[in-house]
């Protein structure tokens, strides 16, 4: 890559630049800029921060805020807000921080979770939860995956848990396309009243205003972290460990309680995170989004290194550091409530009205731009995008003849490392302080907070399945909200917004730019055809090995938002009841293609893969709460890894329940056994439910267009056994064994 | 008249009937592992490296000493406290 | 006089305004958030030190907070007769300020654990177990890295009856596997000799609501009430 050098009296300065990008700001600003102003717009142009390859095709999301009455925040803002009624609001976005995490794992997940939180808090909120989708390489006989799995879960734990903010769900997925470039995604949900979000604007409106910085102290670290997560690994990458920061969580919970007590005060006018591009991104957007100017005092700003020039102080990516507009009647009010948490803060400039950023260095005025040209639309750089040829060849691999014992490899399904049991992982993170968890880790496909004060439930779930992508990201993103969207649903809620963080390799590589562009469009369809907002988004490209030119797995991670009225309405995975039936909801298609049964038995990645119907999921959705009013489900699990029998399994795990399937007359004649068992169509939940409201369950079910099937019965003795399959014998499991397979195979990997 | 500014070096580490996990595991899990078997036994524990004015080496140890010990900068029921070595700062 | 009960906030505590919850909408007392610095003795008939991490666990878990001008003030309500218990945190506090005895360690297996487990009660006299029978196996959840229970006088505890619970299995057992954390003797918690203190890892205010347990239980809501007991008792 080219990176052309401008230069300064004494400072030469790399920058990340196209020619005709430089070209386009010289003449924004009718002059050559000197080296500060060249770092600002290095930082400003940044994939990272402008989405210049990737703005057109976002574009293609419904506007969320003049589409949906509830939305209060959408793209572009610091998170997604959506009004939940009672006078309450919820924040929540999602984040990546892959390119830190794969060189240092501790403290690149540590300060994503940093970042995530600052994001949310930002909207004047209190952040109550977080949720981690992760990928690596699998970790079976590979030391360097371990590490990383290891360090970035410890990285999450001791942030997390330190600022008091639960993590109470997640996701991870291992292949051999994350080995070198892990995928360390980050989610945050706040909650907070609908006044304190209204005093937290992130545009300065008003001349006279003060910038009040508080936090962290600023020094060299991270200086050009946003244009190091624009550019792929190299070996070189190495060398650029100084980019990666080391968070500080003690001090981030002091900043939370603050800058919670300084809304409330009623003082704040504005509020600004500074993450990616420090001082720079912060002031700009702060001063463009208001159309305002703003003067800053370079030297009022507590640095934690002497010396430090202009262009370091307004790079510096030091981590935990906000940026206040404080209306100047309540000036001493709000710097009391840092003084009582011994936060520190310096008053370090002005909101006035001359549209231009000014920055002065003592008497020198080193920096002067009109405030528009950073915060204007960076250009947009049309990428091309080209379907792989090789995409054919995959899709019409054959599964191999069933050689196995069906038996066998179910045990090696369960046993698997994207299917078994991530206990390993939740047990470091505390999931239920600030007691809202109800539930829990391990009890439901989604992690559901009580909203105290109200009757209301907060559920959660993240994810994507990166195989089905790969084969075809337009029916694989889809295919990835129907996921997201069933886990809320299995446990009661209804789904209200979404946010996602497409995870893709090369831009510049029409390839790779096809993925993404076809996740953005399935995305996008769904959500306009089933109604959610997509209230958020964050784009990380050049997940991709230079050397090899091998991109990760395309992985549109989803996260979705849902609500439920009422704990009578709280639905949970675990069988309940021996005797009770067991139903199959939703259609089972010869879908093999990128499953688990693929990858784990032939070490095959092609095949047909799941495909989303957009009018039978809404019909099998409101069939389901159609269900729920009724009080009908006594437990739910949407089928994804694996298919419906390792579904089954799950649920029998916690309270000791077995089942007695029969699979007669079940299925499409057509579907041979091993496309039945592991298929992994999508929009599928096994329900539990009574005896006595079968034939009840089975009337709505035809009034609503809607494949149900009974499939078994639940039963008290430790086994599944599974009858009716043809041309086979019958199946018997063995619930202890497959318990300990579950439990066993990650910590057997990690605990030496 | 103290004008000159020493380094004290200090390290707390468990007692032995605190254990030392910490050291254990680095042994355990991957030392011998590793093949290092000629490395014996491996002990944790916390540096401190405290900056003292005094007017010589002796005073500036008496002064970390009784702060170590006023404060509880370590905590005497789990952990042994000793001062490494003392040094001039070099201007 | 109504009763009033502080929970004292310090830098980094996270369990806080959980406690608060509980006492004010659960058990249905006043009970105030002070911070460190603000905290008057007198204005309390009991106190509560919450769980969360303050100043950072810096240095030593509990060590700073040990230093500050509240742990003084809760000096004066120990002498004074007044009830006085430590959570997680809180836990690692009053050790470090010498109100109980032993000390916290880092977990053995050197994780971070979060999960629900059994405790034993073996002491029901303390201000805080009064309505606790001897015996009673409670479930209750544990979030802790540095709880490994440690004391070179094992021997007087036990002869004072300062060992209020410990870990077992549903079955009550003092077992090995039973024990999260490497804790001497499966040690969960411990009181002063006046037994109007008590400290512990696990949190009472998470289990004090049947929503809250994977179980339906409540055992939390004994320990408040108790100290409601006593405190009613004394006046």
């Amino acid at each position: 890559m080219n990176i052309p050098t401008v230069k300064d009296n004494e400072t030469e300065v790399k920058v990340d630049l196209t020619k005709e990008e430089i070209e386009g700001i010289k003449d924004l600003m009718n002059r050559e800029p000197n080296a500060t102003e060249w770092g600002m717009f290095d930082i400003m142009y940044s994939e990272h921060c402008s989405y210049k390859s990737s703005r057109p095709i976002l574009k293609s999301f419904e506007n969320a805020v003049e589409n949906y009455e509830y939305v209060l925040a959408g793209p572009g803002e610091d998170a997604g807000v959506i009004d939940i009624g009672d006078g309450y609001c919820v924040a929540f976005r999602i984040e990546s921080h892959n390119h830190p995490s794969a060189i240092e794992p501790y403290h690149g997940a540590a300060t994503g979770i940093g970042g995530i939180i600052r994001d949310i808090l930002c909207m004047g909120v209190r952040p109550i939860a977080l949720l981690d989708p992760l990928r690596f390489g699998p970790l079976r006989g590979n030391p360097n995956s371990q590490w990383l799995f290891k360090y970035v879960i410890k990285g999450i734990a001791d942030y997390g848990n330190c600022t008091g903010i639960p993590t109470i769900g997640g996701e991870v997925e291992f292949d051999k396309s994350f080995e070198n470039n892990c995928l360390v995604n980050v989610a945050c949900i706040g909650l907070g009243k609908i006044e304190d979000f209204e005093h937290a604007p992130s545009e300065a409106f008003y001349p006279g205003d003060y910038v009040v910085l508080m936090g962290g102290s600023t020094g060299r670290d991270g200086i050009h972290g946003v244009t190091f997560a624009s550019r792929t690994l190299t070996e070189q990458s190495e060398e650029d460990r100084p980019a990666v920061q080391i968070g500080d969580p003690f001090n981030k919970k002091l900043i939370i309680e603050s800058t919670l007590e300084a809304v409330k005060t009623g003082y704040i006018r504005g509020l600004k995170d500074l993450g990616g591009g420090g001082l720079t991104c912060a002031v700009s957007e702060l001063t463009g989004n208001g159309d305002t100017g703003a003067t800053i005092y370079l030297d009022k700003i507590f640095t934690r290194e002497p010396g430090m020039t202009s262009f370091e102080i307004m790079l510096s990516e030091s981590q935990e550091r906000m940026a206040f507009i404080v209306k100047p009647e309540g000036l001493e009010k709000v710097l009391d409530v840092f003084r009582k948490f011994e936060t520190n803060f310096a008053v370090i400039g002005r909101i006035d009205d001359s549209k231009i950023l000014k920055v002065f260095q003592g008497d020198k005025l080193v920096v002067n731009i009109p405030a528009k040209a950073l915060s204007s639309e960076v250009p947009v750089i049309p990428r091309a995008e080209k379907r792989p040829k090789y995409l054919d060849k995959l899709l019409v691999q054959k599964t191999p003849e069933l050689k196995e014992n069906l038996d066998e490899i179910i045990y090696k399904l369960i046993a698997s490392e994207n299917i078994c049991n991530k206990e390993w992982i939740y047990r470091q993170y505390d999931h239920e302080v600030g007691i809202r968890s109800v539930v829990k880790c391990g009890e439901g496909d989604s992690g559901v907070l009580r909203l105290i004060g109200t009757n209301k439930f907060l559920a959660a779930s993240v994810g994507t399945n990166s195989k089905h992508c790969y084969l075809d990201p337009y029916e694989g993103a889809k295919g990835g909200l129907v996921e997201a969207c069933g886990n809320v649903i299995a446990n009661g809620a209804k789904p209200m917004a979404m946010v996602n963080d497409c995870n893709f390799g090369n831009p510049e590589q029409p390839e790779s730019y096809w993925f993404f562009s076809q996740a953005v469009k399935g995305m996008a369809d769904f959500c306009k055809e089933l109604r959610i907002p997509v209230v958020g988004g964050k784009v990380s490209f050049y997940n991709e090995n230079e050397a090899t030119h091998t991109a990760i797995k395309p992985a549109p991670v989803i996260m979705i938002i849902g609500l439920i009225v009422g704990q009578e309405n709280i639905v949970t995975l675990p069988f309940k009841c021996s005797g009770n039936d067991i139903l199959l909801v939703g259609e089972t298609k010869a879908e093999l293609g990128g499953s688990e049964y693929h990858s784990v038995i032939y070490d095959m990645e092609g095949g047909n893969p799941p495909k989303v119907n957009e009018t039978q999921v809404k019909t099998t959705w409101n069939f389901l709460f159609k269900l729920y009013d009724k009080h009908l489900v006594k437990a739910n699990h949407d089928v994804n890894k694996g298919g419906f029998v390792i579904t089954v399994t799950e649920m029998c795990f916690k309270n000791n329940l077995g089942a007695n399937l029969d699979l007669t007359n079940c299925f499409d004649n057509s579907l041979r056994n091993d496309e039945l068992l592991f298929s992994e169509s999508v929009g599928r939940f096994i329900i539990e439910s009574e005896p006595k409201d079968y034939e009840k369950i089975l009337k709505i079910a035809k009034k609503n267009n809607v494949h149900v099937i009974k499939i078994g019965i639940l039963i008290s003795s430790l086994e599944i056994n599974i009858t009716g399959i043809k041309n086979s014998k019958d199946i018997k499991l063995d619930l202890n064994k497959m318990k300990n397979l579950y439990d066993f195979t990650i910590p057997n990997i990690m605990e030496i | 008249m103290d004008s000159s500014e020493f380094i004290v070096e200090v390290v707390l580490e468990n007692k032995p009937a605190a254990r030392d996990p910490v050291g254990e595991t680095i042994k355990r899990d991957l030392l011998a592992k590793k093949g290092y078997n000629s490395i014996t036994n491996v002990r944790s524990g916390q540096y401190l490296r405290i900056y003292v004015k005094a007017s010589n080496q002796e005073e500036a140890k008496t002064i970390v000493n009784k702060m170590c010990n006023d404060l509880r900068i370590f905590n005497p029921i789990t952990q042994n406290f000793n001062i490494l070595k003392v040094s001039d700062k070099k201007k | 006089m109504p009763i009033k009960i502080a929970v004292v906030q310090f830098p980094g505590s996270n369990c806080d305004l959980d406690a608060v919850h509980v006492l004010n909408e659960v058990i249905g007392v006043e009970c105030s958030l002070v911070w460190h610095n603000n905290f008057k003795e007198a204005e309390f008939d009991g106190v509560i030190l919450p769980g969360g991490f303050s100043f950072g666990d810096y240095l030593r878990a509990g060590i700073i907070a040990a230093h500050s001008p509240a742990i003084e003030q809760a000096r004066i309500m120990l002498k004074d007769g007044r009830p006085l218990i430590g959570i997680c945190n809180g836990f690692q506090i009053l050790t470090e300020a010498q109100f109980l005895p032993g000390a916290l360690l880092q977990n053995e297996s050197l994780k971070f654990i979060c999960k629900w487990v059994n405790i034993k009660v073996e002491n029901n006299k303390t201000a805080f177990t009064n309505r606790m029978k001897l015996n009673d196996i409670l479930d209750i959840p544990i979030a802790h890295g540095e709880g490994r229970y440690f004391t070179d006088n094992l021997k007087e505890l036990e002869e004072n009856d300062q060992i209020v619970f410990r870990y077992t299995n549903q079955k009550g057992e003092i077992t090995k596997e039973a024990n999260p954390n490497g804790s001497m003797n499966n040690i969960a918690g411990v009181c002063n000799l006046e037994q109007n203190c008590l400290g512990l890892m696990p949190h009472p205010e998470r289990a004090s609501e049947e929503i809250l347990s994977p179980n339906g239980t409540f055992y939390g809501k004994l320990f408040f009430q108790s100290m409601i007991d006593f405190i009613q008792k004394r006046l």
